[in-house]
């Protein structure tokens, strides 16, 4: 589904991703990890077509198709969401707006019906309940106000709204407390199915135990540097990002 | 990131709806302005004697006044006698009658901006007067409204049927020779709206007043007067467009309202003159005088306005709170875009006892605009226990605009209470990035951001208004991201 | 239209002639700009609310003499150069002879050292906005210049006493200039003092120029008498990644004016200005800051208290001018005031003024007087009304007061301050 060949990427002229290499078939899970600056952030950030990033060369396709001529919002049609690690705030706008907007424009893209208010609002009321959040949150503003968790849970319920082919999660666990992360991870197994891929990045192991990826690999200088299974990440929560001769300045 | 600029660039661009002219026959004077021209204009409409005393008076202060050069708005002098102060469609008869009476092309003008002139168009429950060019050309709903006892019609008609009102009330909350503009406009008004809803009424629906400058070379001159007595009601819109004219136009208008005890009123205003094309070219000078009375206790004035057109803006709606417990609002959207400048704001002059104030200004900038808040919070001596609460928020779209700041705060009371907060910010990449991630167009995302920036003001605004204004902002935004 | 009141011919003779002949030059090319200067009046914008305690009569033209004894004899923490009505007192003054730090007066520098000095005097300021600096570069008798050679550190604070004397009415025109090298650090502390209860009017500029990573603290104490008019203005530029702090602690008086700009030129400055301003009796004071944006990537932080009582006056004006090149810049301004009586009169005006669009800009400012809970709060542990009045007017500015870096202008200060309360709130 997703194929990355070769991707090199840099932001303000500084080289970031230096050959990334990927290959991630329908119905998988893989879990990206690494030390903070190894580059994984902007791996995701590449993928989804944040401008503030240019890639310099490789090639990057989803379902066949070139995602690197796209815009961000083709991406986004064409099935890619991205979880922000840090969410962003839009005062005013309400999130139910924002919901509805994003929904109705990807049923356009599809040749479908706009959805209307009602049953929008009964659609959005199920998936805010899913991910334990108070359907009162959905007439706040965009994120405004919202604590970390409450963030991390409204991207994952926009995902179960969009119903993506490619979910890229970017430190979904972060700033989450033990309880939050149950729930955020129940939101993304709901999201596993035979056909999504589904990328998770982190830089710890403990989201692993909730949502077992497929596969895991091991991110650092730009590049992948290991891939293996589930024990992987195991193994690495065990020794530490030293024991593959990496410097993980976050854990000192 | 410079592309997300670009392309909010390529968003703000889209021509002015309401550009059109109307091919009417239209009586108009000679551009210039003197004793005698007053006299005409004075002439035409019949008027008493006082009120062409009152008009040369106040042409008399004109001629020693300078015109003001303190806002932060640059614009070649306007020579003003090469306006004309009188346009009217022509009539065969004197005024008509009803509607089936106006010049069809006329209606149909209405009809293309939308107003629901006929009465089968009445569902929305708006009495309109519409004001074109000079003239007030038809009032609807007369007969409902009289059987409440509101009295709504046409200023020149009102210096007719109630001249003991008109003599009371006008020029006492804007006086004469308030400023440069005001005074012109005392001079040589030419029409305008006159509302009365007397004691303990509360109006049965919302009036309503279209202005629309059509002839070329010509100023629109109108005086608005809307006094509301003692515990009663009543809310207000004015909508106004402008034909697209390389030449500049003048419109200096005057607002009058008084509040009595216990009385209300609601003000609103969705203005979109023709703001000058691409280049800055042509455009309305819109010199607006506004200004509302709190004399009444518990009495209370709001302004709520949105304001996408004209070249140039000069403008401070204000409430004078005289009366103890009154209450003075103003909700502002003003948006900017190619070369259109504002200067524009309010004045909160808290006299009487425990009087409040808000003010909520939301500034836009786009393309090479530039767009001031001007206001003023005022408390004298007697503005025992008096508050005001003043957000402006200021947005930028693009690096080639400027967005202003100019508050002046005032305080002769202790336990007077004044907070003012002002931000500037720009519609962020991050946000932007967001929207476009979930699919959203990058033209949609700037203009729900926009929208979102100006909630806390859209929501005061009636309903109709509501929607129309978001529209409003949705067109005037478009080609502006950058 | 009648016509604008000028300032008096009688105000553009200077007396001292002790200065190198570059600057006698410089100061006449200045008086004679300054023929048919316009005093300002209410319709003037940026004297809106303060023209009308300006009053300066033929005989505050004189300048006062600088012959007379100084009056204070202030033990200080640092050095110590001490001006009489403007004109150095080099008995009074102790300050080192360090390495890579010249600090001397303007009457000492030989014609080539002057010619050097005339051509910097007076460029950091925006003179339409600080119209009287004018008046400085036509009128000053002497002056201080400091100057910093890279890297160099001055280790204790540099106080520089400015005493007028009104024995007889008269004007004293006190100037400083720092020339801050890269990377130099220093702190200069102002004293502004009179003695003597004659008219006398005080117009005061210090310029300071920061290079690249220069570090430069400035404290500024107001203490002038009840007959001193005071007109002063400050002008800072600032270069790359410079660093200015400015805490300015002013008491009211007939006139109080001290105008203040800071332009930010090299990218990556930085500068913080605090001010306190308490007035009582009928007295005045007007702060105008102006701080400009011009290069990207700049800060500046603001905060200013005024408190006024009586039937006095305290006016604030805030500017924050972001430039069309100043992206990223972080410009935020605060200003609150403390209504003591309903005599008394607070004008605030916070500025923005920008045209960048990347920047993070934001100014709030409110005027009230002590809260009643918390006054209730207070007297309901015993606590005395009057005393607790001071004591919540003291925390109202107390965060700024504890940040100025000097202890002895923190005393000083505070010594002032509480003859304020005395004075201000009576025992029940």
């Amino acid at each position: 589904m997703l194929s990355i060949k070769n991707l090199h990427a840099s932001v303000e002229d500084k080289e970031i991703l230096k050959g990334i290499n990927l290959e991630i078939k329908p119905g998988e899970v893989h879990a990206i990890m690494g030390p903070n600056g190894s580059g994984k952030s902007t791996l995701s950030q590449v993928l989804a077509g944040n401008e503030a990033f240019e890639v310099t060369s490789g090639e990057v396709t989803l379902n066949g198709e070139n995602l690197l001529d796209q815009e961000t919002e083709e991406r986004a049609r064409n099935g890619v969401f991205l979880a922000f690690q840090y969410p962003v705030e839009i005062p005013g706008v309400s999130n139910l707006q924002f919901l509805r907007t994003a929904v109705n424009a990807m049923r356009k893209h599809k040749g479908e019906e706009d959805m209307n208010a009602a049953e929008f609002m009964k659609l959005a009321k199920e998936v805010s309940k899913q991910v334990d959040l108070d359907p009162a949150f959905l007439k706040r503003g965009v994120n405004e106000g919202f604590s970390g968790g409450e963030k991390k849970r409204n991207e994952i319920m926009q995902a179960l709204l969009l119903q993506p082919k490619l979910a890229i999660l970017d430190e979904t666990d972060s700033g989450l407390d033990i309880d939050a992360l149950k729930v955020v991870s129940d939101g993304v197994n709901a999201l596993r199915s035979e056909d999504r891929a589904i990328l998770m990045v982190t830089h710890y192991q403990r989201l692993l135990n909730h949502i077992v990826p497929d596969y895991v690999h091991v991110l650092a200088g730009g590049r992948i540097i290991k891939s293996g299974g589930r024990e992987l990440a195991l193994e690495l929560e065990e020794k530490g990002y030293g024991w593959l001769g990496i410097k993980d300045e976050a854990s000192n | 990131m410079a592309t997300t600029d670009n392309e909010v660039k390529e968003l703000i661009k889209r021509e002015y709806e309401h550009g059109f002219v109307t091919e009417i026959e239209s009586e108009t004077f000679e551009p210039g302005l003197n004793e005698d021209v007053i006299a005409r204009l004075s002439a035409i409409k019949k008027e008493p004697e006082w009120m062409l005393e009152w008009r040369l008076k106040a042409y008399r202060r004109w001629l020693e006044m300078d015109e003001p050069d303190w806002a932060h708005v640059g614009y070649p002098k306007v020579d003003y006698n090469s306006i004309s102060y009188y346009s009217a469609p022509k009539r065969k008869e004197d005024m008509p009658q009803s509607l089936d009476e106006v010049d069809p092309e006329l209606l149909k003008t209405y009809e293309k901006l939308g107003i629901p002139l006929h009465e089968r168009e009445k569902l929305a429950g708006v009495a309109v007067d519409a004001v074109f060019d000079s003239v007030s050309v038809a009032t609807t709903f007369k007969e409902p409204l009289a059987k409440a006892g509101v009295i709504f019609c046409s200023i020149s008609e009102a210096v007719h049927d109630y001249p003991e009102l008109v003599k009371k009330y006008l020029g006492t909350v804007v006086p004469q020779g308030d400023n440069f503009f005001a005074a012109l406009n005392s001079a040589v008004f030419s029409d305008g709206t006159f509302v009365y809803i007397p004691k303990g009424v509360r109006c049965p629906m919302e009036l309503s007043t279209y202005f629309r400058i059509n002839a070329a070379n010509t100023g629109q001159f109108e005086r608005t007067l809307i006094i509301a007595e003692e515990g009663s009601y009543v809310s207000y819109l004015e909508g106004c467009t402008a034909p697209m004219r390389d030449e500049n136009q003048l419109h200096a208008a005057v607002v009058e309202l008084v509040a009595l005890d216990d009385a209300q009123i609601k003000y609103s205003t969705v203005q979109n003159w023709y703001p000058g094309d691409e280049e800055g070219k042509g455009g309305i000078y819109n010199f607006v005088t506004k200004r509302g009375a709190c004399i009444g206790k518990n009495s209370k004035i709001s302004w709520t306005q949105v304001e996408t057109g004209s070249a140039v803006t000069w403008k401070y709606p204000s409430c004078v709170l005289r009366g103890d417990n009154s209450v003075g609002e103003f909700y502002s959207v003003a948006l900017t875009h190619n070369f259109q400048q504002a200067d524009t704001g309010t004045k909160m002059i808290h006299l009487g006892k425990n009087t409040t104030s808000t003010i909520i200004s939301k500034g836009i900038s786009a393309g090479k605009s530039s767009n001031a808040y001007r206001g003023l919070v005022k408390f004298g001596p007697g503005a025992e226990g008096a508050r005001n609460f003043t957000q402006c928020d200021s947005l930028l779209i693009g690096d080639r605009c400027g967005a202003h700041t100019f508050p002046y705060i005032e305080s002769k009371n202790k336990s007077a209470i004044v907070e003012h907060e002002a931000t500037t910010s720009k519609v962020s990449d991050e946000q932007m990035f967001l929207c476009r991630q979930r699919g959203i167009d990058p033209e949609q995302a700037v203009s729900m951001i926009v929208n979102g920036f100006c909630k806390e003001v859209f929501k005061e605004l009636p309903m109709e208004f509501a929607v129309e204004a978001g529209k409003l902002l949705e067109v005037s935004l478009e080609g502006s991201v950058g | 239209m009648k016509s604008a009141p000028m300032l008096s011919s009688a105000f553009l003779h200077p007396a001292g002639q002790s200065l190198p002949q570059p600057l006698l030059a410089l100061r006449k090319d200045r008086a004679s700009a300054l023929v048919d200067m316009p005093l300002p009046t209410r319709k003037t914008e940026n004297w809106k609310y303060s023209s009308k305690y300006l009053k300066l009569a033929d005989d505050m033209a004189i300048s006062l003499p600088a012959d007379g004894t100084v009056g204070s004899s202030l033990a200080v923490p640092g050095y110590k150069v001490v001006f009489l009505n403007g004109v150095m007192i080099p008995e009074a003054s102790e300050y080192p002879d360090l390495d890579g730090i010249l600090i001397q007066s303007f009457s000492d520098l030989d014609d080539e050292q002057g010619q050097a000095l005339a051509e910097q005097l007076g460029r950091t300021l925006n003179h339409d906005q600080a119209q009287f600096a004018r008046l400085n570069g036509a009128r000053f008798e002497d002056g201080l210049l400091v100057r910093l050679k890279p890297g160099a550190v001055l280790d204790q604070p540099l106080f520089v006493i400015h005493e007028t004397t009104a024995d007889a009415s008269g004007s004293a025109y006190p100037r400083i200039l720092v020339e801050a090298g890269a990377n130099s650090q220093m702190t200069l502390v102002e004293e502004y003092i009179s003695q003597g209860e004659s008219a006398a009017f005080t117009n005061t500029v210090t310029e300071f120029t920061l290079a690249e990573g220069a570090n430069i603290t400035n404290i500024r104490l107001n203490m002038e008498g009840e007959n001193v008019q005071h007109i002063g203005a400050t002008g800072v530029v600032q270069q790359r990644s410079s660093r200015f702090e400015s805490h300015c602690v002013g008491f009211g008086g007939p006139l109080r004016r001290h105008d203040l700009q800071v332009r930010l030129e090299g990218e990556g400055a930085e500068c913080k200005l605090n001010g306190v301003v308490v007035t009582q009796g009928k007295q005045h004071y007007d702060n105008h800051t102006c701080i400009e944006h011009i290069a990207a990537h700049c800060n500046s932080e603001e905060t200013y208290r005024n408190i006024a009582a009586d039937q006095s006056h305290a006016v604030f004006n805030g500017r924050i001018h972001i430039h069309q090149d100043a992206q990223q810049s972080n410009a935020n301004m605060n200003n609150k005031n403390l209504l003591l009586s309903n005599g008394a009169e607070i004008d605030t005006k916070p500025e923005l003024e920008i045209y960048a669009d990347d920047v993070k800009c934001a100014h709030g400012a409110t005027i009230g007087q002590l809260d009643e809970t918390s006054l209730f709060y207070l007297v309901s542990r015993g606590i005395d009304r009057r005393q607790a009045n001071v004591l919540l007017t003291m925390a109202f500015i107390n965060e700024l007061m504890q940040q100025i870096p000097v202890e002895a202008v923190r005393e000083t200060a505070q010594t002032r301050l509480n003859e304020f309360f005395e004075q201000t709130f009576q025992e029940a």
